[in-house]
């Protein structure tokens, strides 16, 4: 019924954003001048025309040496003349307001024959000032490539493609953000991967909007399946070499332009747990460290609402030797265990979080001055015992062990609901949060793949790398995961070819 | 025959389905309960030390009861719900169907005040029932509301985190004696039936397959998981048993009320004593698929007979579960709801066989009309 007066109502809007954009010539011209940098004028050397250009975008080096240089020696009538004969690649000519509009924000040179004329020339002169390729800081490793994402979207994929050279490895480009139009990258291989991923990740890409797009951490947000959950559900990386390797799995990675963090999906809560220094080990030390990895993820939530446990109500558990310990600790404290508890774990978060925005140089002596002095000084005070900084400091420490920054933030967070079950309910409280945030996890999905995935929907054949790694020729076949078009890695059983002895 | 097999409502998307390996973990975890920490005194009431008969016996008949069941499925053309409908008509079929769902809810509400009962017992004597039942159904209803595939995931979860347990069953073998379980049979044979009754009250639970079977995929693949889930449970329950006969004399053992909650307590480790707090906590895990799949079987009864919304029927239940499991107390109350849940159980039991001959019968007549 009411279909015809939304037709009505979205039809102005449309009319008036075209309006908005396809203004004449002229007009876009005028308004450009109201900015300084904009620089527009009339030459009048050999050749007589019209030029503009953003000088804080241009390469003036393109613009002095070719563009300029040719306009002066050389007369020239018409705008496919110089088309020809300015020794720049892929100069065009249009009329389209449009394109020109784009590309001169972008940085073009633009050329009319006459100030009134709408059709120009346009001549690509970008300069874009970036950063160095530098080494990855977030995650970084010990061995292997160290080259890390920068905010260019095009080193980016030069970063990639270099690693990948495949025509099959496509890039499907889109700009998102009414007022940034930022570009935003889809990046998969063809042929490996499963096309309703890439569907659902373009369409949700589409439906996104927004104003401006700062970071890639936007994207994760706002296209992630369930946007009020803790864990981030797709996986963010600032290391080519990680991408390439997901993307040869059969996953889809997205690129933003100014956001040095490349993120892929369809991901599984495992994943979050696996370093690339996993992959440049030898298989067993690989593995042992990913358990204890885990084991430290396991060790930083449950630690301190387990200490809160049984000190406030199962003191039976604690052994009498252990109680002795403990006992004589605890014995000056004028708190109950889970004021103890909280104000310690809000201390380190406050370290931590003052380590996080401060200079790197004064970060680590906040970190030195605040670990040792505080903590010694709280325990000779008598406000914590001992024990526990032990405990805090440890859990602290174990929550640094996650390769992944995005998921360190929720385990930082998701002990805090822990303990207060813990002193609800005891062991039974931490076992009723558990249980939430187990059924939380198999809830989730990331892009429509569930997220809890070797676990639960259980494939024994995605565990070989998920809590274990096992060796390169144990893992012939691509991640079930993905539903990848081509499930072969390489031939299994050239790879797994027995030899006898002395052959 | 055909007809039926397209009846609306029943045509469960793909991605909603579980794989059949999962009913394995379905049917274990759902007979697996509040009922292995302590069912072993009721069975030495009967048969003594003998009983560990009962139980394979026990086992063996819901083998056959289960492949009953299958029978059922097979061409019923999808759930309890259905089968009623088809032999019954649309009234006295509903009916029979919402006893089913009463059934299944109060299933659910044992197990809620069964464990809570633990808990009062073994850990706060002064439990705030009344905020604990809330937080329990919330998360109940947290679960349920994702439906069947977390559901699933949750029994899977509890088959993984309970196994672990089972471990724990070496320090009281290590303190017992063997010789207790001799001299075997040494009762009669309606001793060891009684307790053959007693222990498939244990087993409740793969009666719920009547409910869930639309949502397995390749439902014939899963025939022999479902049957190497009961034969799972079966050896579960034989090795608590037998255990339980090791660690306790008869004569003590029938005053022990929770007998495998009371062996953890000799669990000792250098860092950990008294085991029974961890156990219990843990429990929450085998506990939880119980109390789960129970009140989403009793939830989907009305939904496929009524043609009502799940979600708010998930709701009405929790709330009419709340209310009741805050007012029980004391243990006499709590083991007449045991008692008359395990008798409708009973005969839960027994209908299915006058059911498939219902059904065969309705079958013949229909293909000769």
């Amino acid at each position: 019924m009411w279909k015809w007066k939304r037709k009505d109502k979205q039809q102005p809007e449309s009319v008036q954003q075209t309006k908005k954009q396809s203004g004449t010539l002229s007009e876009f011209i005028q308004a450009m001048k109201q900015s300084e940098d904009f620089v527009h004028y009339e030459l009048s050397g050999n050749t007589r025309c019209t030029i503009s250009y953003l000088k804080t975008m241009c390469d003036s080096k393109i613009l002095n040496r070719s563009v300029l240089t040719t306009l002066n020696e050389e007369s020239l009538h018409t705008l496919h003349d110089m088309k020809e004969r300015i020794p720049v690649e892929n100069v065009r000519v249009t009329s389209k307001i449009n394109l020109i509009e784009e590309k001169v924000m972008f940085g073009y040179i633009m050329i009319q024959m006459h100030e009134t004329d709408e059709e120009v020339v346009l001549i690509p002169s970008i300069s874009l000032e970036s950063r160095n390729v530098s080494i990855p800081e977030v995650e970084f490793s010990v061995v292997g490539p160290k080259e890390a994402f920068v905010e260019t979207l095009n080193t980016n994929i030069n970063l990639i493609r270099k690693r990948l050279p495949l025509p099959q490895l496509t890039i499907k480009e889109m700009n998102i953000g009414k007022v940034s139009k930022t570009r935003v990258c889809v990046i998969y291989i063809n042929g490996i991967v499963n096309q309703s991923n890439v569907e659902t990740v373009e369409q949700r890409l589409k439906g996104i909007e927004i104003d401006h797009l700062t970071d890639s951490s936007f994207i994760t947000q706002i296209i992630a399946d369930n946007s009020n959950s803790p864990f981030p559900q797709l996986l963010d990386t600032e290391r080519p070499d990680r991408v390439v390797s997901n993307l040869v799995e059969g996953k889809v990675a997205i690129l933003v332009e100014g956001s040095p963090h490349a993120l892929t999906c369809p991901t599984t809560v495992v994943e979050f747990f696996g370093a690339s220094d996993d992959y440049f080990l030898p298989w067993h030390l690989a593995t042992a460290f990913r358990l204890i990895r885990l084991f430290a993820v396991i060790f930083s939530v449950l630690s301190t609402p387990l200490y809160v446990a049984v000190l406030t109500y199962h003191h039976e558990m604690i052994p009498a030797a252990l109680m002795a310990t403990i006992v004589s600790s605890r014995s000056d404290i004028p708190f109950p265990p889970i004021l103890e508890v909280i104000v310690l774990e809000l201390a380190i978060e406050l370290l931590r979080e003052a380590g996080a925005r401060l200079p790197t140089k004064i970060g680590q002596t906040i970190g030195i001055v605040g670990g040792i002095v505080i903590g010694t000084a709280a325990v000779d005070a008598g406000l914590t015992s001992n024990v526990l900084l032990i405990i805090v400091a440890l859990s602290a420490l174990a929550s640094f062990t996650t390769p992944v920054y995005q998921i360190g933030n929720t385990i930082r967070l998701i002990r805090f609901p822990f303990i207060v079950g813990a002193q609800l309910w005891g062991l039974v409280g931490v076992s009723m949060c558990m249980v939430f945030f187990i059924g939380h996890l198999i809830k989730l999905q990331s892009i429509g793949r569930p997220f809890f995935e070797p676990l639960y929907p259980l494939r024994v054949k995605d565990l070989k790398d998920a809590f274990i790694r096992l060796p390169f020729n144990k893992q012939t076949e691509r991640p079930v995961l993905m539903r990848t078009e081509d499930t072969q890695r390489m031939n299994p059983s050239r790879v797994n070819a027995k030899r006898d002895i002395d052959e | 025959m055909n007809k039926l097999n397209n009846s609306k409502g029943l045509n469960i998307p793909e991605n909603y389905l579980v794989t059949p390996t999962y009913v394995f973990f379905l049917i274990h975890s759902m007979q697996v309960g509040v009922g292995i920490l302590g069912f072993e005194k009721y069975l030495v009431e009967k048969a003594g030390f003998d009983a560990w008969i009962s139980v394979l016996i026990a086992g063996g008949i819901l083998h056959i009861i289960l492949w009953m069941i299958y029978r059922l499925l097979q061409n019923g053309g999808g759930d309890i719900v259905e089968i009623h409908k088809n032999i019954f008509g649309k009234y006295l079929g509903g009916f029979l169907s919402l006893l089913f769902c009463a059934y299944f809810t109060l299933l659910a509400f044992t197990v809620v005040i069964t464990f809570i009962e633990v808990i009062k017992v073994w850990v706060f004597p002064g439990l705030h029932v009344w905020v604990f039942a809330f937080v329990l159904l919330f998360l109940v209803y947290y679960l349920v509301s994702g439906g069947f595939r977390v559901i699933t995931g949750v029994c899977l979860i509890s088959v993984i985190i309970g196994l672990p347990i089972l471990l724990l069953k070496y320090f009281p073998v290590e303190a017992g004696h063997t010789m207790n379980i001799f001299p075997v049979i040494s009762h009669s044979v309606t001793d060891i039936l009684g307790a053959t009754k007693q222990s498939i009250l244990s087993f409740l639970g793969l009666e719920f397959l009547l409910i869930y079977y639309p949502f397995i995929k390749n439902p014939q693949k899963s025939k022999k998981w479902a049957h190497y889930g009961v034969f799972f449970t079966t050896m579960v329950y034989l090795i608590s048993v037998l255990v339980t006969f090791v660690y306790y004399s008869e004569e003590q053992l029938k005053q022990v009320v929770w007998g495998t909650i009371s062996a953890w307590k000799i669990v000792e480790f250098p860092f950990i004593e008294r085991f029974e707090f961890v156990g219990i906590a843990m429990w929450l895990y085998v506990v939880l698929p119980n109390i789960c799949l129970g009140l989403w079987g009793a939830t989907r009864i009305p939904k496929r007979v009524f043609n009502v919304k799940q979600k708010y029927v998930v709701i009405l239940f929790c709330i009419a579960i709340y209310f009741p499991a805050v007012l029980i107390d004391g243990r006499p109350m709590i083991d007449a709801v045991n008692n008359l849940s395990g008798q409708l159980g009973m005969y839960v039991l027994m209908y299915i066989p006058v059911l498939l001959v219902l059904k065969t019968i309705s079958d013949k007549v229909r293909k000769r009309t």
